[in-house]
């Protein structure tokens, strides 16, 4: 079972590759961010957590790099729909969750791979803890898979692109600027704040990044996941009814 | 038996798309599927296949049940779908390389069945160009190496040259035609020439079998010729003591030997006073057997 994996894994891994301003593109929102308003708000001499602003969205911005990447690329669900590629993988000889277990490895790879570009450039700007880059990828990797599993949930169950981008666009920001990337969240929003998955990864990824966090590090790893499980999940669920 | 259908029904919000469809498929035949579009043709593909679920009704392919022993059926059936399935964005041989992987090929094994299939089906040349840049019956091609490359005992085309010009269409029976005996095929079509190649066909109609034989026996199950007239007036057809149909355009008249039988149609509509505009007869194609059948040109439908 394990060759249906890694046969998606390698399909999704293949066409990111091959679509290079698919890569330069969902990169460049984040940048965008870190440019305008980690520079903006660094010359205005803005602190957070005793850090200048650009310190302080760093892993913000890397996090929401392999956030957003991730959970947009669940719409190729949609797009192999409409092309017809789909119906390869329903009538595959093995169960439909093995599919998407490899389609949701090999797309949350290829994000936390922006993740990591991005990282190269905000150290061109900011320093951040050089040992804490390879746990901030595995921070990467996991969300990945989290918002992933979501979006291709969100994928398998709706009928039109436009749908996807609806219900995306609407979760999107709002799951950003409550996660504590550009600023501490105000008491009054605490509780989605907290309810907020990813909340917790971008707080683990300041920890390994800056040293930095809000949360016991440890609880936050748990927190992610068992979100990535619990999204995961979902998507199996919302897959198998594809007709 | 390749595949062994029992009285196969489903309903779409209460239409019925298939009524009752009961067949059976010996192993190694060419197996077509007549029908126009909205027949039930695309359904009974779907059922086999097992990317639906019947109503009522029972089906075995490869000797297992489709509902039941799904993945089983899955490991020994190759499909071409009706419209594209490959990943445009790859290439033929990665396109080939995924799906060897998905059912269970790998390594000099896997390389050696992809090479062959593309030698096979003449794509050796083109293996590392995108399929996007591939015409239409190049990607036809591919998806039919790509569907036999794990050795499937049963093969199903779903309209396998819908679309594509005499040539390629040409090119592709070559391929299904070169199976024959090995592997059992089974297909749908509405185009009666390609009917005609299959070792036996059924004709389906608004969900319903009407007739099921080798092409050769439909046609002499309805007789030596078939005489169409196009009187002024359809009394004409009560007034014939003979197998007579009467469609939307013709009184169908089958009938023996038709040159002794055409005086005499003109003598009863002279006795009944009615004027024949037109009259002709044909020996049965498969097309008269469809009209005959269904009681109109497949055309129309």
């Amino acid at each position: 079972m394990l060759n249906v994996v890694y046969a998606m894994f390698y399909r999704q891994m293949r066409r990111f590759f091959r679509a290079k301003s698919r890569l330069i593109g969902t990169i460049l929102t984040p940048l965008f961010f870190f440019l305008f308003f980690g520079m903006g708000f660094r010359a205005m001499n803005v602190r957070f957590l005793g850090m200048d602003y650009a310190t302080f969205i760093a892993p913000g911005i890397i996090v929401m790099t392999c956030f957003t990447s991730s959970f947009i690329g669940g719409v190729s669900v949609i797009w192999d729909k409409e092309f017809g590629f789909l119906k390869e993988v329903l009538i595959a000889p093995a169960p439909r969750s093995y599919a998407i277990l490899g389609r949701v490895i090999g797309d949350s790879l290829t994000s936390t791979f922006q993740a990591f570009m991005m990282l190269l450039l905000i150290l061109l700007i900011v320093k951040i803890n050089l040992e804490g880059i390879f746990p901030t990828l595995i921070v990467c990797f996991i969300t990945s898979l989290a918002f992933n599993s979501l979006g291709v949930a969100i994928a398998s169950s709706v009928r039109s692109m436009e749908g996807f981008h609806l219900i995306t666009n609407l979760l999107m920001f709002p799951l950003i600027f409550l996660s504590g990337a550009f600023y501490p969240v105000p008491d009054k929003y605490k509780i989605i704040f907290y309810m907020n998955p990813l909340t917790y990864s971008v707080d683990l990824a300041r920890y390994f990044t800056t040293g930095i966090s809000l949360i016991e590090p440890f609880f936050d790893f748990i927190v992610i996941i068992a979100s990535s499980i619990a999204f995961l999940l979902l998507a199996t669920l919302m897959f198998e009814r594809i007709e | 038996m390749a595949i062994v259908v029992k009285n196969l029904v489903k309903t779409f919000d209460g239409i019925k798309a298939l009524n009752g469809v009961s067949f059976r498929v010996k192993r190694g035949e060419i197996f077509g599927f007549l029908g126009p579009n909205g027949a039930g043709k695309t359904t009974t593909i779907k059922i086999l296949t097992t990317l639906m679920k019947p109503t009522e009704g029972e089906a075995y392919v490869a000797g297992y049940d489709v509902v039941e022993d799904a993945v089983e059926v899955r490991k020994r059936i190759g499909i071409v779908f009706q419209d594209c399935s490959v990943d445009k964005y790859l290439s033929g041989w990665e396109n080939l390389y995924i799906h060897g992987l998905i059912y269970g090929l790998k390594g000099d094994l896997l390389r050696k069945r992809i090479e062959e299939s593309l030698k096979f089906i003449g794509l050796i040349e083109f293996k590392d160009v995108e399929v996007r840049k591939y015409s239409g019956g190049m990607m036809r091609r591919l998806e039919i190496a790509r569907a036999l490359m794990h050795k499937p005992e049963i093969l199903f085309l779903d309209e396998p040259t819908l679309g594509l010009d005499p040539q390629t269409r040409a090119k592709i029976w070559e391929f299904i035609e070169s199976l024959r005996g090995d592997v059992t095929v089974f297909l749908t079509t509405h185009y009666i020439d390609e009917a005609e190649n299959c070792d036996r066909i059924a004709i389906i109609d608004h969900g319903e079998i009407v007739a099921i034989g080798k092409p050769e026996d439909l046609k002499r199950r309805i007789g030596g010729d078939l005489i169409y007239v196009k009187p002024n007036d359809y009394r004409l057809a009560k007034a014939i003591n003979a197998d007579v149909k009467v469609t939307r355009d013709y009184v169908i008249i089958n009938v023996n030997d038709a040159s002794k039988i055409l005086p005499e149609i003109f003598e009863i509509a002279n006795s009944v006073g009615v004027r024949i505009e037109e009259i002709k007869y044909t020996r049965p194609t498969l097309n008269d057997v469809f009209l005959y059948y269904t009681g109109r040109e497949i055309r129309d439908a």
